[in-house]
């Protein structure tokens, strides 16, 4: 099983990259992927992206409608995508420890 | 047989995502022969995949219409040809010409090579079924490409994506393993979306007891595609219908059809039927999703050995009906963009919708523009039965089995793109990127409900 | 040799070439089971069906409207093939006076015949030339072809070739009445010596080892079609529309109607 290294601990993931284990997640682990997301340093407008993904996946289990994550947050989809290269989905969703999406998307 | 070349493959499920969708892998030496034996089973069961394999001529019709073909000119994307990687090995243990003369029939013995040229190219053939409409002979190709990832299904051999996707059924109801919690707060989000635009509030009824009409809908929808849901929500509303949406099986596609048509398809169907009786359902109304609405409509009677008890029909069918006797009041200058219409493969060659479909974008569309080819004669987007994979190969694929239909749009000059499938969606969020198409991307319920006037 | 090609195979020859097919249509009837599943064209009813089916075997209507350079090559093939085929036993069994029934003189008609004879003859063998020559040059069709796509057209075209010469060439003409009296022999179980003709006794060899071979291989393709449109082209009964509880009923003027199909 890969892993990737956060503060000397060995964190699962899947081959994509993915945590194993959401609930397991710190912001550690967010900036210890970074990089893997094509992103260089994670700003505060990464964070409130982040965060706002977070506590949503903790609350409802699911990421949250995209639509939904840009009005509250007050990003447009550009900004989302100038943030997180790989995407909400795929890329936010990923940082904010919730698991690889499955089915039409 | 090409085993020295690396085959282009979608990543594989691991062992632990096997298991969530109960499957054990099989050993590598056991491999080809448990093929041989499924392979048995199915020549012995089904008359559609009997009949593909023992009719063609090989007149190679059906190579210039594949769009796989067409977008990466490799031989075995020809529809007969990738149909031969079963059909060599057919050949060669259950038919006499076979046995008796191999090499002048082009017979071949099944090893794990070619199980692995199977798991690369069936997961390369969206399953659009273009070839079986332009065959002179009608040959269901669709059938062999099913077969065999139902074989590979069973060894062990799936796609991640579909095996996760499968789970996520078997697990939550859905695809997107989309929780109750989010699903509410989802559409409660959509409600004030609607109240904002229209200036008064539509509520989404979820589970709710004593409902005519259960409405279906693509979990995706839930992620991807907020329109879907709030046209869906505007017709009906406008017709005055006692409707919901079910938290337990939120799913109009069927992933388990294109991979498994067991376990997994099978949970689908008796989630559906437990649902609607739950819910008290008189009518089971589909979303937008092409494959699933396939599944549905033409296999789960013969797959999922479960009586037919609550009719069902799609939301597209249901809304032209009543387009076509001037029962919706539409205004199209509410959908002013040029307009081009993506006909979903499913739809256009399985469910007899394009006719439907046309009522409606004229009814809804100011501007709408025919993409060429059209109706059945179509092109997939080159996502059909769910091949949307991220990993680098294959999405490079995925560019390029989109190369066709991003020529078709592109020469409509359209502003929208109306695609009323999630897979096609899903295909296109990226695609339009790739492409440079330019083009807002929307489902056809959508457009239907904006051009809703309302008294 | 004589003997066996002209008195004892064509027995074995119509045995096998009739069970063949009998084995075949076992084969794909038996107790298989079909998915309701349909394919565009839809047919609403079975005249739809039947028109769909007589449509594709009458003029290739699918090559013609997606490959026309392979309808160039196969409907005259086929075309030709029925000609031969129904020459053949109009020709044989009148000894050329068929066309005396549409008002032509007897000169006139075994004139005709043999004209007639000549020309499908060398449609036939130009189709079959043109399909082989596609089949070897263009690269997609190469790409799906095994050994036993060229020896299907290269019989076929020595069959041909055989006829045609016997057609053409004064030396190699063999008499309406002299096959008659062969064939009559053989369906009347009282078989006679094979004319001494060694063009017909090879022509008449490469037609059996064609019937051999038929039920075994692609060559089956037409009934095939009716099996597999069988599946795809029946026609599909829609659930009716209309939906229950609403306000906004359909209670138009066509009373109830199903899902349309394109057609």
């Amino acid at each position: 099983m890969p892993y990737i290294e956060v503060l000397g601990q060995q964190i699962e993931v899947d081959e994509d990259g993915y945590i194993q284990d959401p609930s397991i997640w710190t912001p550690e682990i967010a900036k210890a992927m970074a990089p893997m997301e094509q992103i260089t340093e994670l700003t505060d407008e990464h964070w409130k992206v982040i965060n706002y993904l977070r506590d949503y996946y903790m609350k409802f289990g699911i990421c949250p409608m995209i639509r939904k994550l840009c009005k509250d947050t007050g990003y447009t989809l550009k900004k989302i995508y100038e943030l997180f290269p790989t995407g909400p989905a795929k890329g936010a969703c990923k940082l904010a420890g919730a698991p690889k999406p499955t089915g039409c998307v | 047989m090409g085993a020295e070349k690396k085959l282009k493959a979608p990543k594989k499920a691991t062992e632990a995502e096997l298991r969530a969708i109960h499957i054990k892998p099989v050993p590598d030496e056991e491999k080809p022969k448990v093929a041989l034996e499924l392979l048995r089973r199915y020549k012995d069961e089904w008359r559609s995949l009997v009949m593909a394999m023992e009719t063609c001529v090989k007149c190679g019709l059906c190579a210039e219409n594949c769009h796989s073909y067409l977008g990466t000119r490799d031989p075995y994307n020809i529809p007969a040809k990738r149909a031969d990687l079963v059909r060599k090995v057919w050949k060669r243990y259950f038919t006499p010409q076979g046995r008796l003369f191999g090499w002048l029939v082009g017979a071949e013995d099944l090893t794990l090579e070619t199980l692995e040229m199977w798991y690369s190219y069936f997961y390369q053939c969206s399953e659009c079924r273009r070839c079986g409409h332009v065959c002179p002979f009608g040959i269901d190709t669709c059938e062999v490409t099913m077969a065999a990832r139902r074989i590979l299904h069973q060894l062990g051999m799936v796609p991640k994506l579909h095996a996760t996707t499968g789970a996520a059924m078997l697990k939550s109801g859905n695809h997107m393993g989309l929780t109750p919690a989010g699903i509410q707060d989802t559409l409660e989000f959509l409600s004030d979306e609607i109240e904002e635009e229209n200036g008064f509030r539509i509520e989404f009824p979820i589970d709710k007891p004593d409902s005519d009409i259960l409405y279906i809908p693509s979990s995706a929808d839930f992620m991807l595609n907020p329109e879907t849901l709030k046209g869906a929500a505007r017709f009906f509303h406008y017709i005055g219908a006692n409707w919901t949406i079910t938290t337990r099986m939120t799913e109009a596609g069927n992933f388990g059809y294109l991979f498994d048509q067991a376990l997994v398809q099978k949970e689908l169907v008796n989630r559906l039927f437990q649902e609607a009786v739950r819910l008290g359902a008189k009518k089971i109304v589909w979303g937008e999703c092409g494959h699933g609405w396939r599944a549905i409509k033409m296999y789960y009677n013969t797959m999922a050995d479960l009586p037919h008890r609550i009719p069902i029909t799609h939301i597209l069918d249901e809304a032209a009906e009543y387009v076509k006797r001037g029962l919706l009041k539409l205004d199209k200058e509410k959908n002013p963009e040029p307009t081009t219409l993506h006909d979903p493969c499913n739809y256009v060659r399985a469910c007899g919708l394009s006719e439907n479909m046309r009522v409606l974008i004229k009814a809804a569309c100011a501007d709408f523009r025919e993409m060429e080819p059209n109706r059945e004669k179509n092109f997939c987007c080159g996502g059909g039965s769910g091949i949307l994979f991220d990993d680098p190969d294959m999405y490079e694929l995925r560019i390029k089995f989109s190369l066709k239909k991003a020529e078709q749009i592109r020469a409509t000059g359209a502003k929208v793109l109306c695609a009323p499938c999630s897979i096609c969606k899903a295909q296109f969020h990226p695609m339009i990127e790739e492409h440079h198409l330019g083009v807002e991307l929307y489902g056809l319920i959508d457009l239907v409900g904006r051009a809703l006037v309302w008294d | 040799m004589k003997f066996f090609v002209g008195q004892v195979m064509p027995y074995i020859t119509v045995t096998i070439f009739l069970l063949g097919l009998l084995w075949r249509a076992w084969r794909w009837t038996g107790a298989l089971r079909i998915h309701n599943i349909t394919l565009s064209p839809f047919a609403r009813n079975w005249a739809d069906t039947i028109g769909i089916i007589l449509a594709q075997i009458l003029f290739f209507w699918n090559p013609w409207k997606f490959d026309r350079p392979l309808w160039v090559g196969a409907w005259p093939m086929h075309v030709a093939l029925a000609g031969v085929l129904g020459g053949h036993v109009l020709g044989i069994y009148f000894l050329g006076t068929q066309f005396t029934y549409i008002g032509l003189s007897v000169a006139a008609s075994k004139q005709a015949s043999v004209l007639l004879g000549q020309l499908i003859g060398v449609v036939f063998l130009v189709a079959l030339l043109y399909l082989l020559y596609r089949r070897i040059a263009i690269e997609k069709v190469r790409a799906v072809s095994a050994p036993s796509d060229y020896l299907h057209l290269l019989l076929m075209l020595a069959i041909v070739v055989v006829g045609d010469l016997m057609r053409f060439l004064p030396s190699a003409e063999l008499e309406y009445e002299e096959a008659r009296h062969f064939l009559a022999g053989l369906f009347t179980f009282h078989p006679v010596p094979i004319p001494d003709n060694w063009y017909f006794i090879i022509h008449f060899l490469l037609v059996q080892i064609l019937m051999i071979v038929f039920p075994f291989s692609k060559l089956v393709h037409p009934l095939g079609m009716l099996w597999e449109r069988w599946i795809v082209n029946r026609p599909y009964q829609d659930t009716p529309l209309g939906l229950p509880g609403v306000r906004l009923t359909l209670s138009g003027p066509a009373g109830g109607s199903t899902g349309s199909k394109g057609v």
